[in-house]
C-alpha cells in the first residue's frame, strides 16, 4: 500500500481533484507538516506532469486539470503554510495590457502558475498601466506577467513599464511579457526582465526570477 | 472565376462536402439558439442601442459592457436584406472579385510580425519595403485574385501602420485588397486614401477597392474598435469581412461542429447589427477555424481540422447565402520546405473542391506570425494546378474524339494530328515550377530543388521593372495622410525603439 503522499502524487498526475483533496485532509489528520505534504506530495506530483508534458505523453487539457489538482490541495495548505511562516515561491500578477481583449495565452500561463505553486492574481484584460500599478502596491507580487495579441497593443507593454518605473516601483516586480507577436528582442528593447515563448516556459521562468528574489 | 458548371454539367468537377443538409440546419437552428438564450458581449454602447433598438435583449450591463441576446426573428429578418453577393473591385477595375455560390478567389494574409527576407532567408520583422515586395508578387501571379499585406509595417509609427501598410500595397498592386484598420481613425483615413486612388467618393460608388477586415474576438466577445469600424463601414457602403478566429478546445469547443456553431453565432451578431443599421450592408463571413495544438498551445494553420471545418463552414454559409471568406495556402512550418508544400497543397485543395469564395492566408507559415514570398509563389502554382483539376473533363463529341480514334485506328499515333494541336493546350496543365524534365537534362539545368527553382522565381519578380502605379502627386497626396495621421499619433510613440 503506498503512502498517502505517494497518492496524492498520483492524484494530481491524474487530475483527480476530488481525491487529491481528500487526501491532503487524511495526511493533516495523520498530523503531517504542511510544507511536507506539499514537498514530497503534489509538488513531486506536478514535477512529473511536467516531464510528461515535455515529452509528448500529457497535453494542455491534461496538464491544466493536474494544475487545478494541485491547486485545490494547496488551498487546503495555504493558510496553513502562511500560519506557520512558510514561505511560498511567490505571487504573479497577469493582465493582458490596455487595448487588447485577447486572453486565453495569459489565462493558459495563470493556470499552469497555479500548478507551479505560484498565488496568480488575474486582473483580466484591456488593463491600463494605472492597473497593473495599483496591482503592484495591493498584492506586492515578485511578478508582473503581460501579455498582448496584436502589434498595435505591444506598445502598451513599453507604456505600462515606463509608467511602473515613474512610480518608483520597478525595483519591486520583476516584469515578463509573452503573446504571439512578441519575443525575446522586444522585451530587452522595452527593458523586460524576461519573455516566455509559450505558457510553460513562462511558468519556467517565473519560478527561476522568484528564487533569484 | 467559375469552377463548377451547373445544370448540364452539374457533375463536371469534382465536390467536397462534409455536413449534410440536416447537418447545416443543426449548425444554423443551434446558433440561433446561442445567440438567443447565451447572447454576446458587446463592448461598445452605441452598438448595444442599435441592437436594442432593433429588438435584441439588453442584460447584465457593465461599466464597459453589456450582454445581448437575439431573438430568432431578428436573424431572419437581417438575412432577408443580406447580399447574397459582394463584389470588390482593385484599384484597376479589371481586377474584381464577385463573390458569391461556388465562385473562388485566392488572396494572401494579413499582418505578420515576421517576414523570410527574400534574399538572405533571415526571419525578421517586417518593414514598408516587405509589404511593398508583398505587393509586387501580388500583382504579377495570376492565381492571387486578391492582396492582404503580408506583413505589418514596423519601421514607421506602429499606432499608424495601416495607412503607411495601404499606401505601400498601393504603391505595387492594383488588384482587390482586404484592409486591416488599428482602430475607426484609421478606418476613415483608409477610405480617404481610397478616394484619392480612386478620384473621389463617387468613384467609390461605382464599386468599393477595399474591404474591410474586422475580427470580433472568440468566444462571443464585440470589442468596441470592432462594433464602431461595423457600424463605421456599414454607413460608408464598405465592404467587410466579420470573421472570428475561434481556436477549438481553447476558445471555442474542442469538437468541431461546436466551433461552427460558436463561429456562426459571432458572424450572425455582425449580419444582425450591419442589416440593422443600414439594409443591404455588404458582409463575407467565415474565417480562420482551427485547433489549438495541445503540446505547444499554437493556432494549427495546417491541421487537418482547419481543412475541415473551412469546408463544413463554406456549406453553412452557401446554405445561408452570405459569401464566404476561407483559409489556405497557409502551414505551420517555419520556411518554405515539404511541410510547407504539404499543408499548403491538402488546404488549397479542399478550399477550391469545397467552393469557398473569398480564400485567404497565401503566404503564411508559422501559424500566421511569418510571412514568405517563396510560399506565395509556390502556392500560386499548386492553385493553378488545383484549378485544372476544378475544371474537370468536358464529356462531348469533340472531347470524345471518336472520329479522330477511328481516323489513327490501331498502331498509329496522335501526335501530328490537329485534334491534338487545338485541344493539348486547354486539356493538359503546363507546370512553371514543377519538374517534369528527365535526370540528364534536369542535371543539365543545374539540378535545381524544387525550392530552389521557386526562390529565383521569387527574385525574378522582385527585380523586374515595372511601370509605377501612382503618380507623383497621387503618392504625395496619399503619403499626406499617413503624415498627419502620425503627426495626430506622436505622443504614443516611447522615445525608444521597440521594433526595429
Amino acid at each position: 500500500m503506498s503512502s498517502v503522499l505517494e497518492r496524492l502524487s498520483t492524484a494530481v498526475i491524474a487530475g483527480d481533484a476530488e481525491n487529491s483533496v481528500k487526501l491532503v485532509h487524511r495526511a493533516l489528520d495523520k498530523g503531517m507538516d504542511p510544507k511536507d505534504i506539499l514537498d514530497n506530495g503534489l509538488v513531486p506530483g506536478m514535477d512529473e506532469v511536467g516531464i510528461r508534458f515535455r515529452r509528448g505523453d500529457m497535453f494542455v487539457p491534461e496538464v491544466l486539470m493536474s494544475a487545478d489538482t494541485m491547486s485545490a490541495g494547496l488551498d487546503i495548505l495555504r493558510p496553513l503554510l502562511a500560519a506557520a511562516g512558510t514561505q511560498l515561491i511567490g505571487t504573479v500578477v497577469l493582465g493582458t495590457v490596455k487595448g487588447d481583449l485577447h486572453d486565453i495565452g495569459k489565462n493558459l500561463v495563470g493556470m499552469m502558475a497555479e500548478g507551479a505553486g505560484f498565488e496568480v492574481i488575474d486582473i483580466g484584460f484591456n488593463v491600463p498601466p494605472e492597473r497593473f500599478i495599483d496591482a503592484i502596491k495591493e498584492h506586492q507580487p515578485n511578478i508582473i506577467g503581460m501579455s498582448a495579441m496584436l502589434t498595435t497593443t505591444m506598445r502598451a507593454m513599453g507604456h505600462t513599464i515606463r509608467a511602473i518605473e515613474e512610480a518608483g516601483l520597478r525595483d519591486k516586480v520583476k516584469i515578463i511579457v509573452g503573446g504571439a507577436p512578441v519575443d525575446a528582442e522586444f522585451a530587452t528593447r522595452i527593458t523586460a526582465d524576461g519573455y516566455g515563448s509559450n505558457a510553460p516556459s513562462a511558468v519556467e521562468l517565473c519560478k527561476s526570477l522568484a528564487s533569484a528574489s | 472565376m467559375q469552377v463548377k458548371r451547373n445544370n448540364y454539367y452539374i457533375h463536371a468537377s469534382p465536390v467536397f462536402e462534409v455536413l449534410t443538409e440536416d447537418e447545416i440546419e443543426a449548425i444554423y437552428f443551434s446558433a440561433l439558439r446561442v445567440l438567443y438564450e447565451t447572447g454576446v458581449r458587446v463592448y461598445d454602447k452605441e452598438g448595444v442601442a442599435v441592437a436594442h433598438a432593433g429588438g435584441a435583449i439588453v442584460e447584465d450591463v457593465q461599466s464597459d459592457s453589456a450582454l445581448v441576446k437575439i431573438p430568432p426573428w431578428m436573424v431572419d429578418k437581417a438575412l432577408a436584406t443580406l447580399p447574397r453577393k459582394v463584389t470588390v473591385h482593385g484599384p484597376d477595375r479589371k481586377y474584381r472579385m464577385e463573390l458569391y455560390k461556388n465562385q473562388i478567389y485566392y488572396g494572401c494574409g494579413s499582418d505578420t510580425p515576421y517576414t523570410i527576407d527574400p534574399y538572405t532567408h533571415e526571419r525578421r520583422r517586417a518593414t514598408y519595403k516587405d509589404v511593398k515586395n508583398f505587393a509586387k508578387l501580388a500583382q504579377a501571379l495570376p492565381n492571387i485574385d486578391f492582396h492582404m499585406s503580408l506583413g505589418i509595417v514596423q519601421d514607421v509609427s506602429v499606432g499608424t501602420y495601416d495607412r503607411w501598410q495601404y499606401l505601400a500595397m498601393l504603391e505595387s498592386t492594383s488588384k482587390p485588397i482586404n484592409l486591416t484598420a488599428v482602430d475607426l481613425e484609421g478606418v476613415k483615413d483608409l477610405l480617404e486614401m481610397a478616394y484619392i486612388r480612386l478620384g473621389g467618393e463617387e468613384e467609390w460608388k461605382k464599386g468599393p477597392i477595399f474591404s474591410l477586415y474586422i475580427e470580433p474576438v472568440s468566444p462571443l466577445s464585440h470589442s468596441e474598435e470592432v462594433i464602431q469600424k461595423l457600424l463605421f463601414a456599414t454607413d460608408h457602403h464598405i465592404p467587410f469581412v466579420y470573421t472570428p478566429c475561434p481556436l477549438a478546445g481553447a476558445t471555442s469547443p474542442t469538437t468541431l461542429a461546436g466551433t461552427a456553431v460558436q463561429a456562426l453565432t459571432e458572424s450572425l451578431f455582425g449580419i444582425v447589427l450591419s442589416q440593422l443599421r443600414r439594409p443591404g450592408a455588404q458582409l463575407i463571413i467565415g474565417g480562420l477555424m482551427s485547433n489549438m495544438d495541445m503540446l505547444t498551445t499554437v493556432y494549427s494553420y495546417g491541421s487537418p481540422e482547419m481543412a475541415l471545418l473551412s469546408a463544413a463552414y463554406t456549406q453553412i454559409t452557401k446554405w445561408l447565402g452570405v459569401p464566404m471568406y476561407e483559409t489556405a495556402g497557409c502551414s505551420d512550418a517555419k520556411l518554405y520546405d515539404e511541410q510547407a508544400a504539404m499543408e499548403a497543397t491538402i488546404n488549397i485543395a479542399t478550399a477550391a473542391l469545397s467552393g469557398g469564395n473569398m480564400i485567404h492566408d497565401v503566404g503564411y507559415l508559422e501559424q500566421g506570425l511569418t510571412s514568405s514570398p517563396e510560399m506565395m509563389v509556390a502556392a500560386d502554382e499548386i492553385i493553378d494546378m488545383v484549378k485544372r483539376i476544378m475544371r474537370g473533363i468536358p464529356v462531348n463529341d469533340t472531347t470524345k474524339a471518336l472520329d479522330v480514334i477511328a481516323e489513327i485506328g490501331p498502331g498509329g499515333h496522335f501526335l501530328e494530328h490537329d485534334h491534338t494541336y487545338s485541344h493539348f493546350k486547354d486539356e493538359i496543365w503546363r507546370p512553371k515550377l514543377v519538374s517534369r524534365e528527365g535526370w540528364a537534362d534536369w542535371q543539365a539545368s543545374g539540378a535545381k530543388t524544387h525550392g530552389q527553382r521557386v526562390h529565383e522565381r521569387v527574385i525574378e519578380i522582385l527585380e523586374a521593372e515595372t511601370e509605377p502605379l501612382l503618380d507623383e502627386a497621387m503618392y504625395k497626396e496619399l503619403r499626406h495622410v499617413c503624415e498627419m495621421a502620425d503627426a495626430r499619433h506622436k505622443d504614443e510613440e516611447l522615445d525608444m525603439s521597440m521594433f526595429v
